[in-house]
């Protein structure tokens, strides 16, 4: 469990970057952040795995408090995805790489082994391929895999998506909702609304440094309030949902409250056949 | 505080100088100081470094450099103070002696390494990159391609070092013990991030000459740049000054 108790941080004794900021990521959730850049979003990501130590308030790892752990110790319990894959990868070959958690943390046994040799297998990795000589999209994967390979129970995902394109961006988020679906709690940052609207079970706002929303994806995407205060823009079947309710007065609920492409063929559909 | 060698704008004595005239000042008063091996002249020149960082509110940023410098200079000093048995012997070695000859030496370059360096720092600190170019390729008569090099070296420094801190935290958060207070260990662990330091900094290199390339770096030529870089008295003064400190230091050194 993650908890914010009232945190305010900031970067070398400058102005704060988050100001008295509070919440809780039970296990298993799946949250996405939102919000403009320097809204404050890394900024958390970076005090939920002890990168950065709050300047006031409490950031809690399963009731530990982050001041008191260092963040190589926190690698165990959670993995960190950083924008650019090419700050994480060190290692001369796709195999070594993905065994380089194990050897970081002294544990490579014929169990991490098989473990690496699965998710090459599930990734469709060449194992002697070189790193840095693989597209960006097979660069952020491995970054991903040279992660999710250590089962942590908490995957950090900083903008897991720029970069990608439509085919590698799925292939990315369909590995994070197994994982999810498996138990691992994902925290994720995204400007990709669609991506969010999609994945995420959980939306945080956030905007000059504050929670400006926590709640229910499609509860916070469709607060035409919070939507204006964090400068998003929500995925194009709440968009078109929100601006019928807005220049329609008798518009059924399903296609009022449709945000995803399914639910708003269906509300048309029954209307077509006189439903409503 | 601003970051490593990144301009702070300000209207301070030198940001007011000529930008080729600070880089001249900063070489002829580097010069004085490879030139003196006086303790007590250098120790003066120390005091003008320092009073100059001051009065152009870098002190902040000085305090910092002077500890990097400090921290390098004392390997050197040491590597002295073991190799160089002169003077009253202190200590004995297995191989040779410490003496105050070689305290003496070990002082002064640390003294010296420190009053070298800040006037050649604050150069940046008070001047823009674009400006130091413009004026070098304008006054001193520098090819573009020589003056840019030279800027963007400078500039790549910070750039690098963000990117290291980055990489350090990325491994950091896959659990190798950068957070450990062990130096020997830390520095131990930093020797495989060259790899990917290395790396970025070649895309980067790469992309950012790929840029200059198709924006034309090849078409400029002297009298592309627009703003000029007169000098006035107070660079006249400035460069009086410098080579003023040249000459005594030539004096002091040839009466020692």
């Amino acid at each position: 469990m993650i908890e914010f108790a009232q945190v305010t941080a900031s970067y070398d004794d400058d102005l704060a970057v988050l100001h008295d900021v509070s919440f809780t990521i039970n296990d298993g959730d799946f949250v996405a952040f939102v919000g403009t850049n320097g809204a404050g979003k890394s900024t958390t990501m970076r005090l939920i795995n002890g990168l950065l130590k709050p300047s006031a308030g409490e950031v809690l790892i399963d009731k530990m408090p982050t001041t008191q752990l260092k963040t190589s110790e926190l690698a165990r319990k959670m993995g960190f995805l950083f924008q650019n894959p090419d700050r994480q990868i060190c290692c001369n070959t796709v195999r070594e790489e993905l065994l380089f958690g194990f050897s970081v943390q002294g544990e490579v046994g014929q169990a991490e082994l098989d473990r690496v040799d699965a998710l090459i297998e599930q990734f469709g990795f060449n194992p002697d391929d070189e790193p840095y000589l693989l597209n960006r999209g097979t660069r952020q994967l491995l970054a991903l895999a040279s992660i999710i390979v250590m089962e942590p129970p908490v995957v950090i995902l900083d903008e897991p998506t720029t970069g990608l394109d439509y085919r590698e961006c799925e292939k990315v988020m369909g590995i994070v909702r197994q994982l999810n679906e498996g138990g691992t709690t994902v925290v994720m940052v995204c400007h990709d609304m669609e991506v969010v609207g999609d994945f995420a079970q959980r939306v945080i706002a956030m905007t000059a440094g504050q929670v400006v929303a926590d709640g229910p994806t499609f509860e916070v995407l469709r607060n035409s309030e919070v939507l204006k205060a964090a400068h998003i823009l929500p995925p194009q079947i709440t968009e078109i949902s929100l601006a019928l309710n807005q220049n329609c007065a008798q518009l059924p609920l399903p296609i009022a409250q449709a945000n995803t492409v399914d639910e708003m063929v269906c509300a048309l559909v029954d209307v077509e056949k006189g439903g409503f | 505080m601003a970051k490593f060698l990144e301009y702070v704008p300000g209207n301070s004595i030198l940001h007011r100088l000529n930008p080729s005239v600070k880089l001249v000042c900063a070489v002829l008063f580097a010069i004085a100081c490879f030139v003196c091996s006086n303790l007590v002249f250098l120790l003066i020149m120390l005091a003008l470094a320092l009073t100059l960082a001051l009065s152009s509110g870098f002190g902040r940023e000085t305090a910092g450099l002077c500890k990097a410098v400090f921290a390098f200079s004392l390997i050197l000093a040491l590597v002295i103070l073991l190799t160089t048995p002169n003077g009253v012997e202190l200590i004995a070695l297995p191989w040779g002696y410490i003496g105050t000859g070689s305290l003496l030496a070990a002082c002064t370059v640390v003294v010296r390494l420190m009053a070298a360096a800040i006037p050649l720092f604050l150069v940046f600190y008070a001047t823009k990159m674009t400006d130091i170019t413009n004026s070098a390729v304008k006054q001193l008569h520098v090819p573009y391609k020589y003056a840019f090099t030279f800027t963007s070296t400078v500039h790549f420094i910070p750039v690098f070092m963000n990117d290291m801190s980055a990489i350090m935290e990325a491994q950091t958060a896959r659990g190798v013990e950068f957070d450990t207070s062990n130096i020997i260990k830390k520095i131990r662990l930093m020797v495989p991030l060259c790899v990917p330091l290395l790396v970025s900094s070649v895309r980067k290199t790469n992309s950012a000459a790929i840029a200059a390339e198709v924006r034309g770096f090849n078409l400029r030529t002297r009298k592309s740049g627009y703003k000029d870089y007169p000098i006035g008295l107070l660079d006249g003064m400035a460069l009086g000054v410098c080579v003023l400190i040249v000459v005594a230091a030539f004096v002091v050194s040839l009466m020692a």
